[in-house]
């Protein structure tokens, strides 16, 4: 299949040696240190596994080393796909049913103890983690970072979009993958921080160690005096029946496919959720040259920032709102999805059901604190504190601020005496806010100077315009006197763009009136264009609504932001309404003549890890009476290799299917091992020095 | 008031195959249990094995008549209950162990055991690829094996339900009244029960529970940890029990289940005692380390979970299983020294027979295992 070579925002990457490997004896080409999954992928082979149960076909599912569906054959062995590193001349197998374990029966040799030592111990090295670790770091704490991917930066790394909130707090403005970088190269400058990277926490245990699991080879205890647990958040699933073909999966896991690993892992995508990780998978699939066909949200709004969905309306993706998804379809693969409009108890009206033919149906309903370590560490009184999602759901800008306070909180938990500036906390809550009021803009006449149209009207924290006008010509109302309020426009503008090119919700365009029929606005394009000076673009308004075509008067890239200022001619009229430049072609997500697909709603898979659907639980919920979530592991509902990390969530609805009530219900506890770990590390067999 | 036959105290391995074979004789017949569900307080936390080769009459006995209710379980009652029949193999690496072994195994088939010493080619058949270094042989009984606890106990009490038997969850037995030598009301906080029996099966809260009736019971739990490894194809049949010891632990034991997950536990040295069943730092980098030596092909293996248990252990290593004294009706089955699960359905099969027809055919058990001996024994096989 194919690479993402022309991405718009990221890099290709340099001089990647490309090796010879074999998948079922075919052989193929990939480079040689990137995930085994993505060479496959990008090889078009999706199909990795074969579930035990059922003849069910896996593939990649978290991208993130948590489940075990990406398992293949390497080599004799089996291993997860996305974090083992193609190396050349590999042999790769589809893992069929159970692996054969390998009569590897060499007497052991060599195994050792492994500890390390630290004052922190942080978990996790995210935006909120990083920061933690730079605010410890300048107290001269003794520090070991912990992250499970290969470079520091979390899911900054994986976002080509530029952040809100304030530039002097979170870098607002600039891209998550920018920050991500400037933020990893601080925390190294520090020689009191010694880095852990493609390593996972395990387990914490109650001689006050923590477990881990260091490159796939290793196996280390860390003792610790005090711990920070940013380790971020996981997505949370949907059950609707078809949600175990293969395709159907996270937006972060198609994140890290497309924008880490530059692999262009489907054709057509369909996005369930419209909060803002749903959204942006949208506009990182339209920059990866995936088609978005649409998104739908369950909700009569989009339930991300407005400023968000408008600008993907803008581009052309539709997102259906009221709808929710019935079924994915296919032959073992996600071939169609089906969604459905439902009615005020948001169940689906199956009369208003429109199919669409998409490869991959991406799950974007909300994210769940990855917060076991601390409830495990805090049980054993343990010094520890949380921070970023895994501390609270909220925005990669809140989660840096909160990662700072984090810091000087647990060095006060380790006897400094730091007092944490009021306004800290005040900040953080603002960062950290869902939407607010939604205001009504007052509709703006042209003159002969250029001027910002903002399309701002809903109160984010967010005030990067304000900060890059160079003669302050934008400021924010002054409600909340905090960047809740949103921007407004008061005089002087010199049009030089730069509050367009900054806006990460692509709300800003400069507008003027050139004659009595024309107007010039520059609009922003995060986008590679295909169009030049003279073409003629589609024009939209605010919500996506087409305007006219205009003609392209200029194409400007402002090399800082990675951003093009397309100047365009247009209308009068339309002047001040231009606000977007339509990427994805309207026939390009028209449903299929006719609704076409199986809706049996129990088909759908609770516990993915072991195939297990919303009809066996339910039966044996009523037949036992289960009001005790252990029980369920009599029916295997989370004894799989994620340990119940993906069906725990979708519980409660099926207890409330089987009407028990949730709070009546005893709940489950999460052990160690968070992922599996192979005897051989635990023991250090390896004598490689892997640092 | 509510008013049974028997009351049990106690919704784990011992107190649930009793429950279902008292109801299946006519008994009307109550369980209370301070957790919410089943099992919850070391069924859950058992391994699986179950063996009729032990060193005493008693617990031979009793686990015969487990292996054969188990063995018959889905013949008889229509539920799969993950029975393996793959024996137990204890490999031997040293003269002194096999001394002891060769020892135990003479007692073992005077009482009709089907044990037997095999040579280490016969345990490589068993689990192809164990340590042929230094190994002298072992021995093997082939009519053991394993099932799983948490499907056991739950067609048991499944099974219970069906002949009428009624659970009380979530409910702690929190005093009793008496009457002379009668126990005449045992309280929770939500009912009381009034019974002809009332039989302590309270696992690792048999002390504390003994206590509120004013006896003293010696059984003092310890926590042994256990782990699980992710599934593969079947590649070794036997329960396989290294009983060397090594710095930090005595035996060890492992086997693969029916799902090809490879369940391990090990018996930490010195004992863990209490009730705390945290997981320690130390039990993976020690089970493993002896696993792999002894087994190298499992150094491939990936370890899924771990979770640790009690051992409510008597001073001689054997249960408690008596009518004390100080009541006409009170039955005591408690002590298990972590073999709760293995023991239980035998037990409760036995005992309902005793309860219900008044049978002396067990009396050398009930003597075996009373509250009353001198706790100087010991355990040669544990």
């Amino acid at each position: 299949m194919e690479r993402i070579n022309h991405h718009p925002i990221l890099k290709n990457f340099k001089k990647r040696k490309s090796v010879a490997f074999f998948f079922n004896n075919d052989e193929f080409v990939g480079y040689e240190g990137e995930a085994v999954s993505s060479a496959l992928i990008a090889n078009g082979i999706k199909e990795f596994a074969i579930h035990q149960k059922n003849d069910i076909p896996k593939g990649i599912f978290c991208a993130n080393g948590q489940c075990s569906h990406c398992t293949v054959i390497i080599d004799g062995f089996p291993q997860k796909s996305c974090v083992t590193s193609l190396e050349e001349g590999m042999h790769i197998q589809t893992l069929h049913h159970l692996p054969e374990l390998p009569e590897d029966d060499h007497p052991l040799e060599h195994y050792e103890k492994n500890e390390l030592n630290c004052e922190i111990l942080i978990i996790g090295g995210g935006p909120s983690g990083l920061t933690a670790a730079i605010e410890l770091a300048k107290l001269n704490f003794s520090i070991i970072l912990v992250d499970d991917k290969e470079e520091l930066g979390g899911k900054l790394l994986l976002q080509t979009h530029k952040f809100f909130g304030s530039i002097k707090d979170c870098y607002a403005g600039t891209r998550g993958i920018d920050i991500g970088h400037t933020l990893e190269e601080e925390v190294k400058s520090f020689t009191n921080i010694r880095i852990l990277t493609s390593s996972s926490v395990v387990g914490v245990y109650k001689d006050q160690k923590v477990g881990v699991f260091i490159k796939n080879k290793k196996y280390a205890l860390i003792k610790f005096d005090g711990i920070v647990v940013s380790a971020g958040a996981r997505e949370k699933s949907l059950i609707f029946p078809g949600n175990g073909l293969l395709g159907v999966y996270g937006a972060g896991a198609f994140q890290t496919l497309v924008n880490r690993d530059l692999v262009k892992s489907s054709d057509r995508i369909f996005i369930v959720g419209s909060g803002n990780v749903g959204l942006i998978a949208a506009y990182h699939a339209l920059q990866a040259g995936i088609t978005p066909v649409g998104i739908c949200d369950i909700l009569d709004r989009a339930s991300g920032y407005q400023v968000h969905a408008d600008k993907i309306k803008r581009m052309g993706v539709p997102i259906h709102l009221n709808h929710t998804v019935l079924s994915a379809d296919g032959n073992g693969k996600v071939e169609r999805v089906t969604i459905a409009e439902v009615d005020d108890n948001y169940q689906p009206i199956l009369e208003t059901a429109k199919t669409f033919e998409v490869d991959t149906l991406l799950i974007a309903v909300g994210l769940s604190p990855v917060d076991e370590f601390y409830d495990t560490a805090n049980n054993y009184g343990f010094k520890v504190i949380k921070a970023g999602d895994a501390m609270e759901i909220a925005e990669a800008s809140s989660a840096m601020f909160g990662g700072r306070i984090a810091g000087l909180q647990m060095a006060n938990l380790l006897g400094k005496d730091i007092k944490i500036d009021p306004e800290y906390y005040e900040k953080a809550e603002v960062l950290k806010s869902r939407p607010g009021k939604v205001w009504d803009l007052d509709e703006v006449k042209l003159n002969q100077k250029f001027q910002p149209i903002i399309r701002c009207y809903e109160e984010i924290p967010c005030n990067p315009c304000t900060s890059v006008c160079p003669v302050n010509a934008i400021e924010l109302k002054s409600v909340h006197k905090n960047i809740m309020d949103i921007p407004e426009y008061s005089n002087n503008c010199t049009g030089c763009g730069l509050c367009v090119a900054i806006c990460p919700g692509l709300a800003i365009t400069l507008a003027k009136q050139i004659d009595d029929k024309f107007a010039e606005v520059v609009i922003p394009f995060e986008y590679n264009p295909d169009f030049e000076k003279g073409d003629k673009i589609p024009l939209t308004d605010r919500d996506g609504i087409f305007l006219e075509d205009g003609e392209v008067v200029k194409v400007k890239m402002l090399k800082k932001y990675k951003t093009h200022l397309i100047t365009v001619k247009t209308t009068l009229k339309n002047g001040a309404k231009a606000a977007g430049i339509i990427i994805q072609k309207e026939s390009d997500s028209k449903a299929l003549p006719k609704p076409d697909y199986d809706y049996v709603p129990e088909d759908g898979i609770v516990c993915r890890c072991e195939m297990i659907t919303v009809k066996e639980i339910l039966d044996y919920i009523k037949e036992h009476n289960v009001r005790d979530i252990n029980q369920l592991k009599q029916i295997r509902v989370g004894m799989g290799a994620c340990g119940g990390k993906t069906c725990y969530d979708l519980l409660p609805r099926i207890f409330k299917m089987a009407g028990v009530e949730w709070k009546d219900v005893t709940k489950g506890s999460i052990r160690p091992l968070s992922v599996e770990v192979p005897m051989f590390a635990i023991i250090n067999e390896s004598e490689e020095d892997i640092r | 008031m509510k008013t049974y036959d028997v009351v049990i105290v106690g919704a784990g391995s011992i107190g649930v195959p009793l429950a279902f074979y008292l109801g299946e004789k006519g008994i009307k017949t109550a369980v209370i249990e301070k957790e919410p569900s089943i099992g919850r307080g070391q069924n859950r936390a058992a391994i699986g094995g179950i063996r009729a080769t032990h060193s005493d009459s008693s617990k031979i006995h009793i686990c015969q008549r487990s292996i054969d209710i188990v063995r018959r379980m889905e013949d008889e009652f229509g539920y799969d209950v993950d029975w393996l029949q793959g024996g137990y193999l204890f490999p031997v690496y040293d003269e002194q162990k096999e001394k002891t072994l060769r020892n135990l195994l003479e007692i073992q088939q005077h009482f009709h055991l089907n044990i037997d010493w095999i040579s280490p080619d016969k345990i490589a058949e068993l689990a192809p690829g164990i340590t042929m270094k230094k190994l002298r042989g072992g021995t093997y009984s082939p009519e053991d094996g394993s099932a799983s606890p948490l499907k056991l106990i739950d067609a048991f009490y499944v099974l219970a339900k069906k002949e009428g038997v009624d659970f009380y969850f979530n409910e702690e037995v929190v005093d009793f009244e008496k009457e002379g030598s009668r126990i005449s009301k045992v309280i929770t906080k939500k009912n009381v029960f009034h019974s002809d029996l009332i039989v302590n099966s309270t696992g690792g809260d048999a002390m504390e529970f003994s206590a509120l009736l004013g006896i003293d019971v010696p059984v003092y739990p310890d926590s042994h940890e256990g782990g699980i490894t992710e599934p593969v194809q079947r590649f070794f049949e036997p329960m396989i029990v290294d009983l060397r010891p090594a710095k930090g632990s005595t035996n060890y034991y492992f086997y693969q289940n029916c799902e090809g997950q490879v369940i391990f536990c090990i018996t930490p040295n010195p004992r863990i005692p209490g009730k705390n069943c945290d997981n320690t730092s130390e039990f993976l980098p020690m089970v493993i380390k002896r696993m792999v030596d002894l087994y190298p092909r499992l150094r491939n293996l990936r370890i899924r979970r771990t979770w640790s248990g009690l051992y409510p252990m008597t001073p001689d290593g054997f249960p408690i299983v008596c009518f004390p004294k100080e009541y006409d009706n009170l039955l005591l089955t408690i002590g298990m020294c972590g073999q709760g699960f293995m023991l239980g359905p035998g037990l409760g099969e036995i005992l309902s027979e005793i309860i219900v027809d008044k049978t002396n055919k067990y009396d050398t058990i009930l003597e075996e295992l009373s509250l009353y001996r001198n706790f100087t024994g010991e355990e040669k096989l544990k």
